[in-house]
């Protein structure tokens, strides 16, 4: 089948500053990574991004974000995000950076990728909190999560994998 | 009645053929480039026309493009023509890159690639210039 095959990028916004958090938008997303790649890869790069570039997942609590372009150029946009050094939007500067988790062919795959990933997070938090009601706010989020996969798990035992066919 | 092959000695054995297919493409590309002015009276020496040329990479292929090894062997300044190397990975992206470039400091230029070729040698004799008596 001839179709245009994209690169999902799962990136997560690292900022010292919890007030940056708030100020994440798709625009000042967008505004960053494509200033991150003019100045990386000239006028060629950002052409060759901008041709499918959006953000297609944005999550202001915990600052992942999900980043689509197109397959064959990709590399392009995963070597710029190093260089994105601060985030602006209403005309206030956040210094942060681009911390890269992921990089799929699927949405799905990224999702999937995301909730392993936030389930070790919980843990590590788990880990090193302090309080006692946070202790019991993650141990509560944790059981949560785990009777969920224990049900998915319940739900999926006959299924077969079969979206495994977009990772190309 | 001879038995031919008796007295004779065995012939040598044959040494197995072998093939040796070198793919490996040469390090590097050279081209030899002119700069003209169409309004004419620009004098560069061989500095501001490396500039030149890097900036050109920069604006087209970025800080990537800026850092591409490239050397000016020979530079003429009355015509302002030279001779570039390049390593061959960098090769479209300097091509691409002297052909996009429009302007310096204000004025119309644009950059004629005369020659290239993966060896030095080709370059010193262009059958496109020969002059026949």
């Amino acid at each position: 089948m001839v179709r245009f095959k994209h690169r999902y990028l799962l990136c997560e916004v690292v900022a010292e500053d919890p007030r940056c958090r708030h100020c994440i938008d798709e625009r000042a997303v967008t505004t960053a990574a494509k200033g991150a790649l003019a100045r990386a890869h000239g006028d060629y790069g950002l052409a060759c991004c901008s041709i499918a570039f959006t953000v297609k997942y944005l999550n202001a609590y915990t600052g992942v974000v999900l980043l689509r372009c197109r397959k064959d150029f990709y590399r392009l946009l995963w070597s710029a995000l190093p260089l994105v050094t601060h985030l602006e939007s209403r005309g206030q500067r956040h210094p942060c950076f681009f911390h890269t988790l992921h990089v799929g062919g699927t949405i799905r795959s990224c999702q999937k990728f995301l909730i392993q990933y936030n389930r070790r997070q919980l843990v590590m938090l788990l880990n090193s909190c302090t309080n006692k009601e946070e202790r019991e706010s993650i141990q509560q989020s944790l059981l949560g999560c785990f009777l969920q996969e224990a049900e998915e798990e319940q739900f999926q035992s006959g299924e077969e994998e079969d979206d495994c066919a977009d990772t190309d | 009645m001879a038995e031919g092959g008796a007295g004779e000695p065995p012939p040598p054995p044959r040494a197995p053929l072998e093939r040796l297919v070198l793919k490996n493409a040469a390090e590097h590309h050279y081209l030899r480039v002119s700069l003209e002015f169409p309004d004419g009276g620009v004098r560069l020496n061989a500095a501001h026309f490396k500039q030149l040329v890097v900036s050109a990479l920069k604006e087209l292929h970025g800080e990537v493009g800026a850092a591409l090894p490239v050397d000016v062997l020979t530079y003429d300044e009355k015509t302002l023509s030279a001779i570039l190397r390049v390593s061959s990975s960098g090769f479209v992206k300097l091509w691409s890159a002297l052909t996009l470039l429009g302007s310096y400091q204000n004025r119309k230029c644009a950059f004629r690639v005369v020659q290239t070729s993966p060896f030095l040698l080709a370059l010193s004799g262009n059958s496109r210039e020969l002059v026949l008596d």
